[in-house]
């Protein structure tokens, strides 16, 4: 068994089987770590709770709604303003959090009141807006407030209103994921089916498990667009809650974050017979192929082979250049949970970069299968990692660029180590033939800031700074590149604008005509 | 004309001010060296606190968690603590201090984490780590009391309750600082420096402000130590800059050792940082030299330019933790503008009692707002709804879409500021901090004139 025990954590053996080193020649039934367990305390884990995994991560994304906690204020603040999911409706999930600010008084004598006097506040705070989610914190479960009660008594006294309760609080599992298992499950019981949507067009798909990080979302939709498809509803990045409620009339639904959003797609396929395609938008061939499965479901392949044409001639051209420059770079795939699969071949394919490392916070072992069957031979695979075994890999496999959260990044920038915020992006969005450029020229922009080289020289001793009063990334990438690559006249570097989404959202998409319903039966 | 104390006058909160206690616990942990608090409780206040700090110093600091997970909530988990000081002391070696900071989670189920701490010092502390120089110390921090800033308040108390210890007279000053940044800090250690007075600061943070260096690892913590502590019990008094910050310390100094507590208004701008000056005087007998004098007069130097020039009548929202929300007050109003709506973000009853706060409401002499457990709605409801009419917000970054969206510049103060670059290496206190407030405050003001077009070309000849 190819398990890696860290020096760090040789005092907590337990930690063993969380890691593993893909030997050459192992298969997965050889190299995978345990996953999903409960936490070591006092480890200093970066996982979160449940409550932020349900609220934070995936009811939050929905835009037309006010998001309410029960409970004292901090959770409610704490997860508010860490997140960059965007929508088109000004942002107005990102602008407003609303707390039922829980005191001693109600610990002991219960909150029923003050959460029923808050929801009427808010609704009245927002006249525009006429739909709540509610979540459940660690101190309003513990006291036993029944929320779905308190939702029921508004519903029936304001029937212009609908509220959805999740009961998800921050003790409930080993990480953020349970969390998103319990409002998956909590939406479909309560939501799908209560609304009866338009259909309009032959092709009807749930847009599922996708955040609209930087707009992520929106560049998809476009793709579904321009194919004739209608998005019925984003699970939940962008989405609007009433959509939400309809999921029950797609066709197909499209699921990107398996790890987050998988349970919803299991019970819709159970309960309504819609079938689950797995995709993936990030990087060339796997969005490709994504494009390539969903026009054949539909039997209009003929669309997406369009698509996937004129994007991939419009932009290879400009992730070829970034690939010349990224190859044999050493990248750690540190994320939260999907992305260590979705990216972990498709940037050593198209970027050229090595995965030495991934791990993941909150995955579960199935996330692990996926990743460690997609990275390199060597690579070292770590669950629920903490900080110093975090340190010491880095230390040990000397990266030239780690993708992980925002403050883990600021660890690796004390050891040189520049960092891209794999979350929220840098310069994003990272999903589509252009998303994934700007991905390439973020990870290029990183390892070759001039910057980044000076942290590497000690003023005291080293004479390698030169006279030189300034030098660029290419005086760095271009160095050792053959002429051919670097007077390439086919390779350029990325021409988009800093920001893509407004374009998209001002496009207008073509009409395809309806197929002729069939004559019904005699 | 009304001036008046109010309650916001709803029972919830849209877009809180604040944070609950915990945080507040761990912001005071960060400053002692050799320190590593464990948060009681979900995963989340401890995985979210970090980010914060990391948002508003794009600094890691380490805290950890006992991660209480279901069957903790349900049967207990005073166990995850016992767990979680062995695997941390095990782990990192030179860890000397550890808060056990009690939330929500582990209040309600009423873990008892004072005996637990009885328990491992009889027992983990002394048969595996023997010889070994381990403070485990509770700080009972529930969220759904006070706020952030009584977090602080505690949990100070307790780190100096657990350590204070009388021994001979050192001569030093206590200086409470309350919740600074590190060019805070810097700011006040100049004065007491150019005076030649020795003091204690709590805390120790400049170095909050890590380097990257070309070898090695720097990791950002505070560097308060254990016998800077110990000795506040043998100072010759405390002064404590920030009243809600730091006060519950002092006065447990007072009562148990006799040092006497000496509550400072927040040293912002010139009158308030005079008032500390004259009292470090008073209290040291040390002159006050030259050189103090000269910055207090680069200060005025600087003020002048721009106060009755740019500054008189502008009118001002500000929000943030207390002492900092009424020492700019107080400065605005020394720079002849008008802070009309003051917003507290917790439901101290002490506000009401202030004596910074009666004075503001009884000469001030124009209309005047301060709301009592406020939100950031309460702000913009009132531009919205209420008309009240802004030139400047002085907040945190929490409330950047209200100025955003209403087209009110901006400065960027108190804590977090994550939507501007090195905020924390400035000070807002004494006269560093004037001069760098006031000269902020002016180009937050000319960038917006010359973007809105508002008599951009006045700038032409100043």
């Amino acid at each position: 068994m190819p398990y890696h025990l860290f020096k760090c954590s040789q005092c907590i053996p337990e930690r063993e089987k969380h890691a593993v080193i893909k030997g050459p020649g192992e298969d997965l039934s050889m190299a995978l770590p345990l996953g999903y367990l409960n936490t070591i305390p006092g480890s200093i884990s970066e996982r979160g709770c449940a409550y932020c995994g349900a609220k934070h991560v995936i009811g939050t994304p929905m835009k037309d709604v006010i998001h309410l906690s029960h409970g004292p204020v901090g959770c409610t603040y704490d997860t508010w303003q860490t997140k960059r999911y965007i929508s088109d409706n000004d942002n107005f999930q990102l602008k407003y959090t609303f707390a039922s600010d829980m005191k001693e008084k109600h610990i002991v004598f219960g909150a029923e009141r003050l959460l029923k006097d808050n929801i009427k506040e808010a609704f009245k705070a927002f006249p525009g807006i006429k739909r709540m989610t509610i979540y459940q914190t660690c101190a309003s479960a513990l006291i036993g407030d029944d929320i779905n009660a308190i939702a029921a008594e508004i519903m029936e006294d304001m029937p212009e209103v609908d509220i959805f309760v999740c009961n998800s609080p921050g003790f409930g599992g080993p990480s953020q994921s349970g969390g998103h298992h319990k409002i998956n499950i909590a939406w479909i019981n309560q939501k799908v089916g209560t609304v009866e949507p338009e259909i309009t067009s032959d092709y009807v798909i749930n847009y599922v498990g996708e955040y609209n990080i930087q707009g992520d979302q929106e560049v998809m939709q476009d793709y579904f667009k321009r194919m004739g498809i209608q998005v019925l509803s984003t699970f939940t990045g962008n989405g609007s809650y009433d959509d939400l409620r309809a999921m029950h009339r797609a066709h197909l639904n499209v699921l990107e974050c398996a790890r987050s959003a998988e349970y919803i797609c299991n019970e819709l396929r159970v309960r309504y017979g819609i079938p689950r395609l797995d995709i993936d938008g990030f990087g060339f061939e796997p969005l490709s192929s994504s494009l390539r499965k969903i026009g054949l479901f539909f039997g209009i392949e003929d669309r997406a082979q369009a698509i996937i044409d004129e994007e991939t001639a419009k932009w290879k051209p400009e992730l070829d250049w970034y690939k010349e420059r990224l190859k044999g770079k050493k990248v750690c795939l540190w994320p939260g949970g999907s992305k260590l699969w979705h990216w972990a071949h498709a940037i050593h394919a198209e970027m050229g970069v090595d995965v030495v490392s991934v791990y993941t916070k909150f995955g579960h072992q199935g996330d692990m299968e996926k990743g460690i069957s997609r990275c390199e031979e060597g690579a070292l695979a770590i669950d629920d990692p903490n900080e110093l075994e975090g340190l010491e890999a880095m230390e040990t496999l000397k990266p030239d660029c780690i993708f992980t959260g925002k403050r883990p990044g600021e660890v690796a920038k004390k050891i040189r180590v520049p960092y891209l915020n794999a979350h929220a992006y840098h310069n994003g969005p990272w999903k589509g033939f252009e998303g994934w450029v700007r991905f390439a020229r973020d990870i290029y922009n990183a390892i070759y800031s001039p910057v980044h080289q000076l942290s590497l020289v000690d003023i005291r001793t080293d004479e390698a700074i030169g006279d030189a009063g300034f030098a660029t990334r290419k005086s760095f990438s271009d160095a050792n590149l053959p002429e051919e690559v670097k007077n390439s006249e086919t390779l350029r570097e990325y021409t988009g604008k800093y920001s893509i989404i407004p374009d998209l959202q001002a496009k207008t998409h073509p009409e395809f005509a309806r197929r002729e319903p069939e004559p019904a039966a005699v | 004309m009304s001036c008046e104390l109010a309650e916001k006058g709803r029972s919830g909160v849209i877009n809180p001010i604040f944070t609950c206690q915990p945080c507040g616990a761990q912001y005071a942990s960060i400053g002692i060296k050799d320190c590593i608090g464990i948060v009681h409780g979900g995963q989340g206040c401890v995985m979210f606190v970090r980010l914060l700090f990391s948002q508003h110093f794009k600094e890691s600091f380490e805290i950890a968690s006992s991660s209480v997970h279901e069957d903790g909530a349900v049967f207990g988990a005073l166990n995850r603590v016992e767990a979680a000081v062995d695997v941390l002391l095990m782990r990192y070696p030179d860890v000397k201090v550890v808060p056990i900071i009690s939330t929500c989670c582990t209040e309600v189920i009423g873990d008892d984490i004072d005996g637990v701490v009885r328990k491992l010092n009889a027992g983990l502390l002394k048969e595996k780590f023997a010889g070994r120089e381990v403070h485990l110390i509770p700080v009972h921090t529930p969220s759904f009391v006070g706020s952030m800033v009584t977090g602080y308040d505690v949990a100070v108390r307790d780190f100096v309750t657990h350590f204070a210890k009388k021994s001979v007279p050192n001569g030093k000053v206590n200086i409470f600082t309350g919740w600074a940044n590190p060019g805070d800090v810097t700011a006040i250690k100049w004065i007491l420096g150019e005076m030649g007075i020795e003091a204690t600061v709590l805390f120790e943070i400049e170095s909050f402000d890590a380097p990257v260096m070309p070898s090695g690892n720097t990791v950002a913590h505070g560097e308060t130590t254990i016998e800077d502590l110990r000795g506040t019990a043998n100072a010759v008094a405390s002064i404590v800059l920030n009243r809600y910050e730091g006060a519950k310390a002092a006065a447990y100094l007072e009562d148990e050792f006799g040092v006497p507590a000496i509550i400072c208004p927040s040293p912002i701008g010139i009158r308030n940082t005079d008032i500390l000056v004259k009292k470090l005087k008073k209290l040291t007998g040390k002159a006050i030299p030259d050189s103090v004098a000269i910055k207090r007069g680069i200060a005025l130097d600087a003020l002048a330019d721009l106060t009755h020039m740019f500054f008189a009548e502008k009118r001002v929202a500000i929000y943030g933790n207390p002492d900092l929300v009424i020492g700019l007050a107080e400065f605005c109003l020394d720079l002849e503008m008008k802070p009309v709506l003051l917003l507290l973000g917790d439901d101290n009853a002490g506000y009401a009692k202030d004596p910074r706060i009666k004075y503001l409401l009884e000469n001030a002499g124009y209309d005047i707002e301060i709301v009592r457990n406020a939100d950031l709605f309460v702000l913009e409801d009132r531009i919205k709804n209420s008309g009240l009419a802004l030139d400047l917000i002085l907040g945190h970054s929490k409330g950047r879409f209200t100025s955003i969206d209403y087209g009110i510049p901006m400065l960027r103060v108190g804590f977090p500021v994550y939507d501007r670059a090195g905020m924390h290496r400035h000070p807002v206190v004494g006269y560093d901090g004037a001069i760098w407030l006031a000269e902020q405050m002016a180009n937050t003001l000319f960038t917006d004139m010359e973007y809105k077009k508002n008599k951009e070309w006045v700038l032409n000849v100043w």
